[in-house]
C-alpha cells in the first residue's frame, strides 16, 4: 500500500496557494488577508533534499495547526495562521528570490530558511532592502557571527558538539580518527573542526576519505579505505539513511571501534535503517522520543496521526515546531504581525509566555544577543557499547 | 594486498552495475542516435518498482527484479512511443529537450509515489565471504555473477536471435534494413524495452547495498555517458569494456590517490580519450 500522509496534501496546499497567489482575486487562503498571518518558508521540496525540506515543513505546519486550534489574538483582533512554502531545491540564490517574495506578496514577517547557504543569502536582503525575521535552522555557527539583527537561529551550534564528543571518545585513550564525513559544506566545516579539535589534544588524525553521499553507489570502497589505516574512532555523518548504511558496512567489514556522529545524522532515523546493535558505541545528538518536556508524548502521537508512521520524529521538525510557538508568541507580546524588528525584540519575554504544549525537545531558555534559540540543559546521546543510551549534559559556548 | 583484494571486488562489482547500465545507453544511440538523457532516472524508476514488488507486495528478490524489468520495458517501449517517436524527423537538441523533460518527470512521479525520504530494500542474500583475507558480500557477488550472466545472454540476443539481429542491422545502416523489410520502428521500441530492463536490473542489484530515493539516478547517468564515450558510442563490447574500466578506475584511485580524485576521474579518462582517441575504444558510431 502506498504511504499515506500528510505531505501530498501540504505539497497541494502548496501549489494552490501558488495558483491563489498567481489569479490574486481570490481572497482568504493563501494571500494576505486582513486577518491572517503568514509564516513564510522557503526550502528544498524537490531534488536530492526534498525529504530534510519536507521535515521542516512538517515541522511549521504541526505547530501552525495546534496554534490555529488554540486561538492567535494579536492586539484584541482573532488570526489565522499560515503556511506559504516555496521550493529552492537547496539554492542560496532561489531562497533569496523566494524570501524576497515571500516578504513582499504574501507579508510574511517571518521567513523560514533551512540551509546555510540560503540564509545568508536571505541575510542580505533582511538588512536592506525589505525586513523580515529570518528562522534559520542551520547549525553553522556562522549564521550567527553576522550580526544580522533579524536572524533567528533555532537548533544548537554544532560547535557545541565538538569537544563534548571527543572528550568521551577518548578516555580510553583512543588516539586514531579516521574521516568518513559527507562532502558538503557544511560536513567540510563539521571535519574541519573536529579535526583541529583532535589534533589539539596530541591525537592522530588519518586521510580524509569525505565523500558525497547523494551520489556515491558504493559505500564499501570509502569504508574499507577507511578501516585499512586501523581508525580508534570515525567521523561520520551526513543525512541519517545513508550514514546508517555506512555505519552497517564498516561493522560488516569488521569494524569495531566508536562512531563520532555530525549532528545531521539523528539515532532514531538511523535505527530505522540498520540493526541497531551497529550503532553501538557512538555519540550523537539526543532522540526526540528521550526528552520528557511536557509536551513530548503528544508531538510523538501527532506526528503519527498526521504526518507518517513510517518515520520517526526527530528534532529536524519539533525544534522548528517550537520556534513557530514562539515567534507567534513574540507577535502577541509586540501586539504586532508585521514590525518584524518588534517581534524580535519580544522574543526573550515570549519565550517564558508559549504554552507547556509548546515544550517538546529542549525548549529554548534564552534568545541569545546575536539571536541564537538557546536550551541551557542541552544534552547529547552516547550509545554505550550494550546498546542503552546515556545522555550527556554540554557547556555551549558564548555567542 | 587485502585492501587491494577488496577493492578490486567492490570495483567489479560496480563494473558490472554500470555495465548493465551503460548498455541500455548505447543501445539506444546505437539505433536512434540520440543521448537518452532519462537514462538514469528509468533505472531510479526500477529500482522503486523492484521495492514495490518485492517489500509492499512481498514477492521474492529475484522475482521483483524480473517484474519489475518488465514494467519498466513497458515504460521504456511507452517513453519511445509517447516522446522520443514523434519527435523522429526533428532536429537532436529536440530529444535532448524532451529528454530532460522526461527526467524531471519521472522524478517528480517517484516523489509523488513513495515520497523524498530515502527508502532501504533488504535483500535476502546476506553474509559475507572471506577470499584471501577480504570481507566480500555475498551480494556483491551476486552482482557481479548476474552481470556476467545477463550480458552473457545479451549477446546471444543481440548476435543470434533474429529479434536481436534486427538491432544490430538498424545500428548499421538503418535505410539498408529498412529495404529488407526490418522495421525500425518496432526496433526502436523494442531498444527502448530492453535499455530500460537492463537499467532495471543493474538498478536491483544495487538497491541493498546502497539506497533509493528519486535523484539515484543523476549521478549514475553521468558516469554511464562517460562510459559509453570511453567504450564507443553504440559500441556493446565497448560499453562492457567501459564499465569495468571505468569503475575500477575509480575505485583504485579512490584508494590510492583520494576519494575526491576518484569521483573525477570519470571525466579525467573522457578528456583523455576525446584528446586523443575521439571515436571511443570501439569506435563503431559514424554520423549519419
Amino acid at each position: 500500500m502506498a504511504p499515506t500522509r500528510i505531505r501530498s496534501g501540504t505539497a497541494v496546499a502548496a501549489v494552490c496557494t501558488g495558483l491563489l497567489l498567481a489569479t490574486s482575486a481570490c481572497g482568504g487562503a493563501g494571500g494576505s488577508g486582513s486577518d491572517t498571518i503568514v509564516i513564510g518558508y522557503s526550502g528544498p521540496l524537490s531534488g536530492g533534499a526534498a525529504a530534510y525540506g519536507q521535515n521542516i515543513q512538517d515541522g511549521l505546519q504541526l505547530a501552525i495547526d495546534d496554534l490555529n486550534e488554540r486561538g492567535v489574538t494579536v492586539d484584541g483582533e482573532e488570526y489565522q495562521v499560515e503556511l506559504a512554502s516555496l521550493d529552492d531545491q537547496y539554492a542560496p540564490n532561489t531562497a533569496a528570490t523566494n524570501a524576497q517574495r515571500l516578504a513582499e506578496q504574501d507579508d510574511a514577517a517571518v521567513i523560514y530558511v533551512p540551509h546555510a547557504g540560503g540564509i545568508q543569502a536571505a541575510q542580505e536582503l533582511n538588512s536592506n532592502r525589505t525586513e523580515f525575521l529570518l528562522g534559520a535552522y542551520s547549525s553553522d555557527p556562522k549564521i550567527v557571527e553576522q550580526g544580522n539583527e533579524l536572524t533567528m537561529m533555532i537548533p544548537p551550534s554544532f560547535k557545541s558538539y565538538v569537544a563534548p564528543f571527543v572528550d568521551k571518545l577518548t578516555q580510553d585513550g583512543e588516539s586514531r580518527l579516521g574521516l568518513l564525513g559527507t562532502a558538503s559544506e557544511y560536513g567540510q566545516e563539521w571535519t574541519k573542526l573536529v579535526t583541529d579539535e583532535w589534533r589539539g589534544r596530541g591525537g592522530q588524525v588519518l586521510s580524509d576519505n569525505s565523500i558525497d553521499y547523494g551520489t556515491v553507489s558504493d559505500f564499501a570502497g570509502p569504508v574499507s579505505r577507511t578501516l585499512a589505516e586501523n581508525p580508534d574512532v570515525i567521523f561520520l555523518g551526513g543525512p541519517s539513511q545513508p550514514t546508517a548504511v555506512i555505519i552497517e558496512e564498516a561493522r560488516r567489514q569488521g569494524y569495531d571501534g566508536s562512531f563520532l556522529l555530525m549532528d545531521q545524522a539523528k539515532f532514531e532515523e538511523m535505527e530505522e535503517f540498520t540493526d541497531p546493535e551497529n550503532l553501538n558505541d557512538a555519540i550523537g545528538v539526543k532522540p526526540v522520543r528521550a526528552y520528557d518536556d511536557p509536551g513530548t508524548d503528544d508531538i510523538l502521537d501527532l506526528y503519527a496521526e498526521k504526518v507518517t508512521e513510517e518515520q520517526p520524529l526527530t528534532s529536524e521538525v519539533t525544534l522548528n515546531y517550537q520556534s513557530v510557538a514562539i515567534v507567534v508568541e513574540a507577535m502577541q507580546q509586540a501586539g504586532s504581525i508585521d514590525d518584524a524588528t518588534a517581534i524580535r525584540d519580544a522574543i526573550p519575554d515570549a519565550i517564558g509566555e508559549v504554552d507547556d504544549h509548546f515544550h517538546v525537545s529542549g525548549f529554548p531558555t534564552e534568545i541569545t544577543d546575536a539571536g541564537h534559540l538557546r536550551n541551557a540543559d542541552l544534552e547529547v546521546a552516547y550509545r554505550t557499547p550494550e546498546g542503552e543510551y546515556e545522555h550527556l549534559p554540554i557547556e555551549q559556548p558564548d555567542e | 594486498m587485502t585492501l587491494f583484494i577488496q577493492q578490486l571486488f567492490d570495483g567489479l562489482a560496480l563494473g558490472g552495475v554500470y555495465c548493465l547500465a551503460a548498455i541500455g545507453l548505447t543501445l539506444v544511440f546505437g539505433v536512434l542516435r540520440i543521448p537518452n538523457l532519462a537514462h538514469g532516472t528509468l533505472y531510479m524508476l526500477g529500482a522503486y518498482v523492484t521495492y514495490f514488488f518485492l517489500v509492499t507486495v512481498g514477492v521474492p528478490y529475484v522475482a521483483a527484479i524480473g517484474l519489475a524489468a518488465v514494467v519498466l520495458a513497458v515504460i521504456g517501449v511507452l517513453l519511445e512511443r509517447l516522446v522520443f517517436h514523434p519527435l523522429r524527423n526533428a532536429p537532436h537538441t529536440h530529444h535532448m529537450i524532451a529528454a530532460v523533460g522526461a527526467m524531471f518527470f519521472f522524478q517528480a512521479v517517484a516523489q509523488a509515489l513513495w515520497g523524498a525520504d530515502f527508502r532501504r530494500m533488504e535483500s535476502p542474500i546476506s553474509g559475507n565471504v572471506t577470499i584471501l583475507g577480504a570481507q566480500v558480500s555475498w551480494q556483491r557477488i551476486v552482482i557481479v555473477v548476474t552481470a556476467v550472466l545477463v550480458l552473457g545472454l545479451l549477446t546471444w540476443f543481440i548476435k543470434r536471435s533474429i529479434h536481436g539481429q534486427t538491432i544490430e542491422a538498424i545500428e548499421q545502416d538503418r535505410t539498408g534494413s529498412s529495404l529488407v523489410g526490418i522495421s525500425p520502428s518496432r526496433v526502436s521500441m523494442l531498444t527502448f524495452g530492453l535499455a530500460a530492463a537492463l537499467a532495471t536490473v543493474a538498478a536491483g542489484l544495487v538497491a541493498p547495498i546502497n539506497l533509493l530515493s528519486p535523484t539515484m539516478g543523476d549521478a549514475l547517468s553521468l558516469k554511464v555517458f562517460a562510459i559509453i564515450i570511453l567504450g564507443g558510442l553504440g559500441s556493446l563490447p565497448g560499453a562492457i569494456v567501459g564499465g569495468f574500466t571505468l569503475a575500477l578506475a575509480e575505485v583504485m584511485t579512490s584508494t590510492y590517490v583520494s576519494a575526491a580524485a576518484g569521483e573525477g576521474i570519470a571525466f579525467v579518462v573522457i578528456v583523455i580519450v576525446l584528446a586523443i582517441r575521439p571515436t571511443g575504444l570501439f569506435a563503431k558510431a559514424v554520423q549519419r
